[in-house]
């Protein structure tokens, strides 16, 4: 335990500045100036013809991208290259200068995540704070609304003697009386589209679940081009442009955290969130898939995710599991905490706990 | 210059037909184009133009990839009894089970471009230029299938080849990639199963009995289909397929059919016995959840396509009467289509893994990219069927079409 | 009690309305500014504005007039006084937002009666009784649910100085601290919220980075804290839609079924 009491190193060299948005165009602008003379002829030919703001140069840009490489195989150069294709694009598109960083995992960080299951009051806040950060579709179509975060509601049920003969379980829910001939339930049941009034409810308690960060990831194993993987400080992330879109990752997701963009995503011009990552919150494309990220974004320059700065009950907590003074190993330290279906062999980083 | 007659004799040969098979290639025809407008939708609209959500994302492409993967292996049920067994009947006939194969894994193909989302990026797969994981069954799959293409293709068209030169079969170098071609059939449909029963978060998929439930099926599914494809033949071609080939493949359906049945069976006591809440993908499909039923007459349809046929492939003189015999092997050829697509795919995704109910409403485009694709398999089968034919009957063979030209 | 004081009271409470309602109005036609409320309704609220062009400072919900994003999270705040154990924390990094400016009532309230010097006919003990011009400005503490009776108003409340906080030694507290009164009681709960585990806080993530601290009263309404068991401390709040219903699904009426029919 050497790291004691030591910040770790990412938050001392690159305090999160109050906007967000001028500290990733400082870097940028710089490393655009840097790599200016190593530019490749495909993105030059890209990025010139785009300046002409016409079709055709869009076409060209994302012709240039259709043949670059995984993200983890590219060199500083190319990745700098993909960046300003990437950075012009979408400036050209979005109309507002869009700042693609791609800044790399900090040593001494290994991010970390847990909720106050008791806390939670099932207000969906946090679901519509990601969408405003990160840059989902928000049409109107089905399919085309993506949240990646999931709130539960689960009726809390209870034991009487009017519901003896009810069954068990008498309707949705977790714990609830009756007798116990005829079939069981579901645990982990509950309502996804719940309309209440005002929340929350005296009969129910609620669950978010988005991306549990897992150690073990099962959608890293079974992806065919190895497209997501594991970052070094923790997250899960994908290489949109290196996804080919079979939905094996989906599939092997034992918490539904993974979502397909099955149209272009609806993104309107004033809603998009200029300050993106090249893992994180990118505009993404049509036929990919895509999920929670930990506001990469944000973290990275060592900001709180976006859903946990608006949680109105301070359930959501974040923090570097690496450092003991840190709200989430202290969590770890001193509550109760499970894990989600720890018993799958995943290894999450997203802990649930209670006081 | 003798690869360049046989091409040449061939498509000749394959050209040359009477107006049923102009009518039937042109039917198909109709059906392709079909396909390929809605294959240009997905790839502009997206796969919203198809009944795929977040919730349920592999649908009835999935499940024809998943049922034709058997159809492939199951030509296997003509190879294994023609070179192990020395079956003179089957042995006649081996090359036609090699045409079913490689139009099966043709087909496969297609389905898996018409399933992602991104069929433009299939290189990233591809080294060098991609990146190949051999930690993803997907990538594992892609291989054995590419594979045993591979050895169909060579094994089929060397065979070919050797009647149309009358050359004499090398069998040091044919029977070892025939012993081959039979273990990779059976690898292809074992990796398969791996590939949906190597996911703890699908309950309903992850069991050990996967690879034989589908090997199962498998054998009964696709020699069913053979011994339609046989009567056809005898019926319209000059082409004599022996009773006893017939036979042996009823047989052979007969058995398998049983143990995939007694699989399915075993699988629901074992499920719904214990009623965990890993049992609400089976559940689901056989009553619903929720009062959400779309599933429930496809499951029932399909149990009693299948016990209907089982039951009437036991009884012998069904079985050998080929008035009757055709009925049978649609029944429990339609029945392993249900049970193996829409019965196993898309229950497995009911509930979600953290408990949403939703439903599956596959859209008309994918109806109709489904045919397009069952088309153009029946398509590319018709032609290589055809050849074969004229191949292994002598109407086509080396130097005979420049004597006709020259006459 | 004294008529004079009564009198007196109810004059004060009048001129405050009135004041509190020209304001309002005021504040209507100026412009169609979008305000909404952090944590609870109520408690604190930001106008939205651009910090810079395409950068707004909030994003805000449209069906529940709640900030959904803060593009700067340290807006209008101030640094935090201490707090016991604190001091790993950088001068400075440690902020909060100041609520005194909030309390609409404290000017007319120190003005009238609390200036300094205890009114005629207040009561001396510490015993509660009811004071129905205190009842008439704020509503809430007619049905007073903190403490289940054995708390009332001068537990929390400086006698004379209106706009502070008092303790248990009778020392004031500032309305921008409340932790330090609310953990003599709740003890635990300022541990953890010394900690980050309770509460809320948003900026850098880093234990010793800088961070705006939610105070307790930001989240928690203290005269209605145990407003019925469903509450857990918190006033209910409307909550934001619910996800969009995948392709083929006409309702989620399904969800409210017994999943098995028996």
């Amino acid at each position: 335990m050497s790291t004691d009491n030591t910040p770790p190193d990412s938050t001392d060299r690159m305090p999160a500045s109050a906007d967000p948005a001028q500290a990733a165009q400082k870097s940028s602008r710089r490393d655009f100036l840097k790599a200016g003379g190593m530019l490749s002829l495909s993105s030059l030919m890209g990025t010139a013809a785009l300046m002409a703001q016409t079709d055709e140069a869009k076409a060209t840009v994302e012709w240039a991208e259709h043949f670059q490489k995984n993200y983890r195989l590219m060199t500083d150069d190319e990745k700098n290259e993909a960046r300003i294709r990437l950075e012009r694009r979408h400036s050209a598109e979005y109309g507002k200068k869009v700042t693609v960083d791609t800044s790399a995992a900090q040593p001494g960080v290994l991010m970390g995540y847990a909720l106050n299951i008791r806390k939670c009051i099932g207000c969906r806040r946090c679901v519509k704070a990601c969408v405003e950060e990160n840059n989902q579709s928000r049409g109107t179509r089905p399919g085309e609304r993506i949240e990646w975060i999931q709130v539960l509601r689960m009726e809390r049920g209870e034991f009487s003697q009017e519901k003896m003969n009810q069954g068990y379980p008498e309707g949705l829910g977790i714990q609830v009386g009756g007798n116990a001939y005829t079939p069981a339930g579901q645990v982990l049941e509950g309502q996804y589209h719940y309309t209440p009034e005002a929340v929350p409810e005296k009969d129910a308690t609620y669950m978010p679940i988005a991306c549990m960060q897992c150690e073990k990831p099962p959608c890293v194993k079974v992806c065919p081009v190895r497209t997501t993987y594991r970052e070094a400080d923790g997250p899960v992330v994908i290489d949109y442009n290196w996804c080919i879109g079979c939905r094996m990752c989906m599939s092997a997701c034992p918490y539904w955290a993974r979502r397909m963009n099955v149209a272009k995503p609806v993104l309107p011009k004033d809603e998009m969130n200029p300050v993106t990552h090249y893992l994180g919150n990118r505009p993404r494309m049509r036929g990919v898939v895509e999920k929670c990220h930990w506001c990469l974004q944000r973290t990275r320059q060592g900001r709180y995710p976006a859903c946990v700065e608006v949680c109105p009950v301070g359930a959501r907590k974040f923090g570097n599991l690496l450092d003991p003074e840190s709200e989430v190993s202290l969590i770890l330290a001193r509550k109760n905490v499970f894990r989600l279906k720890a018993e799958l062999n995943t290894f999450p980083k997203f802990f649930y706990f209670y006081d | 210059m003798r690869l360049i007659s046989f091409a040449n004799d061939y498509v000749r040969y394959v050209l040359r037909g009477s107006t049923k098979f102009y009518a039937w290639m042109g039917f198909l025809s109709v059906l392709i184009v079909g396909m390929m407008y809605v294959f240009y939708l997905q790839n502009t609209e997206g796969l919203i133009v198809t009944g795929m959500t977040s919730q349920i994302h592999d649908g009835l492409y999935f499940a024809n990839l998943v049922f034709l993967v058997g159809v492939a292996a199951g030509a296997v049920t003509i190879v294994f009894p023609a070179y192990v067994y020395h079956h003179d009947g089957m042995h006649k006939v081996t090359v036609l089970g090699e045409m079913l194969a490689i139009t099966a894994v043709i087909m496969v193909m297609m389905f898996v471009f018409a399933h992602m989302g991104r069929p433009d990026r299939l290189w990233h797969m591809i080294p060098p230029w991609g990146i190949y994981s051999f930690s993803a069954m997907l990538g594992w799959d892609v291989l054995v299938l590419n594979g045993y293409l591979f050895l169909n293709i060579a094994c089929g068209f060397y065979y070919l080849w050797a009647k149309y030169t009358g050359t004499k079969v090398n069998n040091r170098i044919f029977m070892p990639l025939v012993y081959i071609s039979i273990v990779w059939a059976l690898s292809i449909h074992t990796v398969t199963a791996f590939l949906i029963s190597t996911m703890p978060s699908r309950p309903m998929w992850f069991h050990s009995m996967m690879p034989i439930r589908f090997i199962t099926t498998a054998f009964a599914a696709g020699p069913a289909l053979i011994i339609l494809i046989f009567l056809i033949i005898r019926k319209n071609t000059k082409f004599w397929i022996e009773d006893s080939a017939i036979n042996l493949l009823s047989t052979i359906v007969s058995w398998c059919l049983g143990l995939a049945i007694f699989l399915t069976m075993s699988e629901i006591v074992v499920e719904l016995y214990a009623r965990t809440e890993h049992a609400n993908g089976l559940y689901y499909l056989m009553f619903g959840l929720h009062g959400l039923t779309s599933l429930v007459p496809w499951f029932w349809s399909s149990m009693a396509l299948m016990l209907t046929s089982f039951v009437l492939f036991l009884i012998p003189s069904v079985r050998t009467n080929y008035k009757r015999l055709p009925i049978l092997c649609v029944m429990a050829f339609t029945g392993i289509w249900i049970e193996k697509g829409m019965g196993l795919i898309v229950p497995g995704f009911v509930p979600t893994p953290i408990g949403e109910v939703t439903e599956y409403y596959p859209t008309f485009v994918e109806w109709l990219m489904t045919a397009g694709i069952w088309a153009f398999g029946f398509f590319i089968l018709t032609i290589l069927l055809k050849g074969a034919i004229g191949i292994l009957q002598g109407e086509i063979s080396y130097g005979s079409s420049q004597a006709a030209s020259a006459e | 009690m004294n008529r004079n004081l009564s009198r007196t009271l109810i004059l004060a409470l009048f001129c405050n309305v009135a004041v509190s309602v020209f304001a309002q109005e005021a504040g209507k036609q100026e412009a169609k500014e979008t305000v909404c409320f952090e944590s609870r309704k109520g408690a604190s609220e930001i106008t939205k504005r651009e910090i810079k062009p395409g950068l707004p400072n909030i994003k805000c919900s449209a069906t529940t007039d709640a900030v959904l994003w803060y593009g700067d999270p340290y807006e209008g705040t101030v640094p935090m006084s201490k707090v016991p154990l604190l001091d790993k924390i950088p001068e400075g990094n440690a902020v909060v937002k100041p609520r005194t400016e909030k309390l609409s009532l404290v000017p007319t309230c120190t003005l009238a009666c609390h200036n300094g010097v205890t009114p005629a006919g207040f009561p001396k003990h510490k015993k509660p009784v009811p004071i129905p011009t205190m009842e008439a400005m704020v509503p809430e503490v007619k049905d007073f649910q903190h403490g289940r009776g054995r708390i009332w108003c001068l537990d929390c409340h400086h006698p004379t100085k209106r706009n502070l906080l008092v303790d248990h030694f009778g020392d004031p507290v500032s309305f921008d601290q409340p932790q330090l009164l609310c953990g003599k009681c709740h003890g635990d709960k300022l541990r953890d919220w010394r900690d980050g585990i309770h509460g809320k806080r948003i900026g850098e993530f880093a234990s010793t980075g800088k961070k705006r601290w939610f105070v307790c009263t930001e989240c928690h309404n203290p005269h209605n804290v145990q407003n019925g068991a469903h509450q857990r401390g918190f006033t209910q709040l409307q909550p934001e839609a619910p996800p969009q219903l995948p392709f083929g699904m006409k309702d989620a009426k399904h969800e409210k079924q017994h999943p098995i029919h028996h």
